[in-house]
């Protein structure tokens, strides 16, 4: 067998976890945002299974998604204070000068912070397409932003959408956003950049396709197959459901949905039976093998090969709920979020003090499908 | 009479069946179990090897994985304890085995109980004749109930028999003390036209010796007096449901056959007798009952069927309801959780 491990990355943020996301490229930084107001940059160490705190991004508020841009050296984040922001990531900061860091509000030349565009409510999601060069921002007043990530002084395309946007992905050619009222858009990327090199158009670009979501309840993930043929989604009630793009007839049948991340209630525990639903916090695909992993408030994470329609593995329980999930960019690993899961009727919540990032390594054919059945 | 095939197999057989301390799930037979053990249990999540016990995985998750085992997968969350070594049915604690048998008892009668309520058929092994060759090892709530239901529908004819003006002989389930009756169960009491001899002769019903021929009791007796030691220590002289018809039920001598029409006052089972003798204690039907369902240890019939029926609606509830750990289909959680204080940004307050 492989090295395959699980560890525990030192120092991990002090309050909920939002998003992580490793570098592209052959990097193995990952950067992790926080309810904490910070951004977090671990660097996993190969060969050690050490995932070592390397620098901390301060933020004004909450972040709520982060995403590298075209370089390991440049991310994005999305705020609760409505800002999208790029920031250059320091190449392996010395530890003084993340004291800098804390005392200066990220003043080095190579922590700078850049406001890319401020939507009027909070900024949900970011993703980054490397193939055309985008920043896309979806916030809770209801619009997506487009922008040119080279040029931040260029205003952004607003595109209005019907809901407020839950999920944000990207795929090759496609970004998907996923709203309330179970409402799905599928942008395409070149039309985007085309609208965004032509400012004095009027129109704001249609969506390509306008779908339902075929899950009943609010959309929680969205994640794109990197083949570019199609997109998971998952929701609050313990399913995931597996879309293909092309809108033929054959290909839309070949869509399906299953339950998961649920807890059976024993009988002879006052239940009668039935399930304990968890939301599905997050999906991610494996950037070489195109299984997918589901990460879900029962702090469960299971692999699953979308082809064969089958569960490869499920891991351990992690300690809380499993709030997100990446992969590296080679697929040797796959890091673990997690922090207690806001529940129904939680008047209060925070995520201190129990909120871990874990890294596992996976071996070589872990993550490997055994092709459709 | 052959044992009947049904579907329903019956409390020893499932009760027989191995079962998974883990999940609580029960299987055909042993080697299901454990090759069940080996899939969900005991399974190593990392290569895939099947372990035979939860020390063993832990064993190759150490050795080969370099990784800690802390609980059992696919395991109900208070059985995820790898201090217990399992195999099969073996090393699993003697009071999780009983709790284990008592729910599977308690489901076995409340499926019986459902599935009576839905057919209407009675219970079965019940449904032909009576008498002492039938011998039930135990007597559930709905024999019981079954019993209660033929003895009232029995009184309720002698009831309406008294009232026909048929000869009030010795109508022992009618109200007590009530003047014009003689004190019931009063074997001796000739029947009208009937023979001299004790109306009473030894019925299939009594055991000889309990109540040997010719050695009539004394007119007057008590019928509890000699009734109660005649009861078979099994305690399951049950009277079928067909009881609550008299001519049927009654045992009388051929020679002492009643007239037609006759009610069958006399009390036709050793148990009707006790319920009789019981009763002129206890006055009404409904405290006798109470008593009765109290001394079996079971809850009132109605009490009982309502309890059942709740129960069942609960449990669909539950299945069809899955309980959602997050519920609200508008709101994310994101969202709920920027409205909390300790999250609110407001534009211009922040540094």
């Amino acid at each position: 067998m492989a090295p395959a491990a699980q560890f525990e990355a030192a120092q991990p943020p002090q309050d909920a976890i939002s998003a992580l996301v490793f570098a592209p490229g052959a990097s193995n930084r990952l950067l992790v945002s926080s309810w904490d107001k910070n951004v977090y940059l671990y660097e996993v160490a190969d060969g050690v299974e050490e995932a070592n705190l390397v620098g901390t991004f301060e933020h004004r508020a909450p972040v709520l998604d982060v995403c590298f841009g075209s370089s390991p050296d440049e991310a994005f984040t999305a705020g609760l204070d409505r800002q999208v922001k790029r920031f250059v990531v320091a190449p392996t900061i010395e530890e003084e000068e993340v004291a800098n860091i804390f005392g200066n509000r990220i003043d080095l030349a190579t922590g700078e912070q850049t406001v890319m565009s401020k939507h009027s409510a909070p900024v949900r999601c970011v993703v980054y397409s490397a193939d055309h060069s985008l920043l896309i921002s979806a916030s809770w007043d209801s619009t997506l932003h487009v922008h040119n990530p080279t040029d931040p002084s260029q205003p952004p395309l607003t595109i209005p959408l019907p809901g407020k946007p839950h999920a944000l992905a990207a795929s090759p050619t496609k970004v998907v956003v996923a709203m309330t009222a179970r409402l799905v858009h599928i942008y395409d990327l070149p039309t985007l950049a085309a609208a965004l090199a032509s400012p004095q158009q009027q129109q704001p670009p249609q969506p390509w396709q306008q779908r339902e979501s075929s899950l009943k309840f609010l959309t929680r993930a969205v994640a794109c197959m990197p083949n570019d043929a199609g997109y998971a989604t998952s929701s609050i009630e313990g399913r995931v459901a597996v879309e293909w793009f092309e809108d033929s007839a054959e290909s839309q049948a070949r869509k399906y949905a299953f339950k998961c991340h649920r807890q059976a209630v024993p009988e002879d525990e006052g239940g009668g039976g039935g399930d304990v639903v968890y939301p599905v916090n997050a999906l991610a695909f494996h950037p070489v093998y195109g299984t997918f992993a589901s990460g879900g408030g029962d702090g469960t994470v299971a692999l699953w090969d979308a082809e064969a329609k089958r569960r490869m593995r499920q891991y351990q329980k992690f300690p809380e709920s499993v709030a997100a999930l990446a992969f590296s960019q080679d697929g040797k690993y796959l890091a673990i979020g997690a922090c207690p899961g806001f529940e129904t009727g939680m008047e209060d919540y925070s995520g201190a003090g129990k909120t871990k990032v874990f890294v596992r390594g996976l071996g070589e054919t872990e993550a490997k499908g055994k092709g459709a059945k | 009479m052959g044992k009947k095939k049904r579907g329903h197999p019956d409390v020893e057989e499932i009760l027989g069946r191995p079962w998974c301390y883990y999940c609580e799930r029960d299987f055909e037979d042993l080697k299901l179990l454990i090759s069940h053990q080996k899939a969900k249990h005991f399974k190593c999540d990392r290569c895939g090897k099947r372990l035979n016990t939860a020390g063993g995985l832990s064993v190759h998750m150490n050795q080969v994985h370099k990784e800690n085992l802390t609980s059992v997968e696919n395991a109900l969350p208070n059985r995820q304890g790898l201090d217990i070594e399992i195999f099969g049915m073996e090393g699993v604690p003697d009071d999780i085995v009983q709790q284990h048998n008592q729910r599977i008892i308690q489901n076995f009668y409340t499926a019986q109980a459902e599935r009576q309520a839905a057919t209407g058929n009675p219970p079965r092994g019940l449904s032909g004749g009576q008498g002492p060759a039938k011998k039930l090892k135990y007597e559930t709530p709905e024999e019981l109930k079954q019993r209660l239901a033929a003895h009232r529908a029995q009184v309720a004819a002698q009831k309406a028999a008294g009232a026909s003006g048929v000869p009030p002989t010795a109508a022992p389930a009618d109200g007590q003390g009530t003047p014009p009756f003689p004190p019931p169960q009063q074997q001796g009491y000739p029947y009208p036209g009937g023979s001299g001899a004790p109306t009473y002769p030894a019925t299939q019903t009594y055991p000889a010796a309990a109540f040997p021929p010719g050695a009539s009791p004394p007119p007057g007796a008590a019928a509890a007096s000699f009734a109660l030691p005649a009861r078979p220590p099994s305690g399951s002289a049950a009277a079928p449901p067909g009881a609550a018809a008299p001519p049927y039920f009654y045992n009388g001598a051929p020679g002492a056959a009643p007239p037609p029409g006759y009610p069958g006052g006399a009390p036709s089972t050793v148990d009707e007798l006790v319920a009789n003798a019981a009763r002129q204690g206890a006055g009404g039907d409904d405290i006798d009952q109470l008593i009765r369902m109290a001394e079996a240890g079971i809850k009132p019939a109605r009490a009982q069927a309502e309890e059942g029926a709740a129960a069942a609606a609960a449990g669909d509830k539950k299945k069809k309801g899955s309980r959602m750990v997050y519920a609200d289909t508008e709101v994310s959680p994101e969202e709920r959780m920027a409205m909390l204080p300790r999250y609110r940004w407001v534009e211009g307050a922040a540094a």
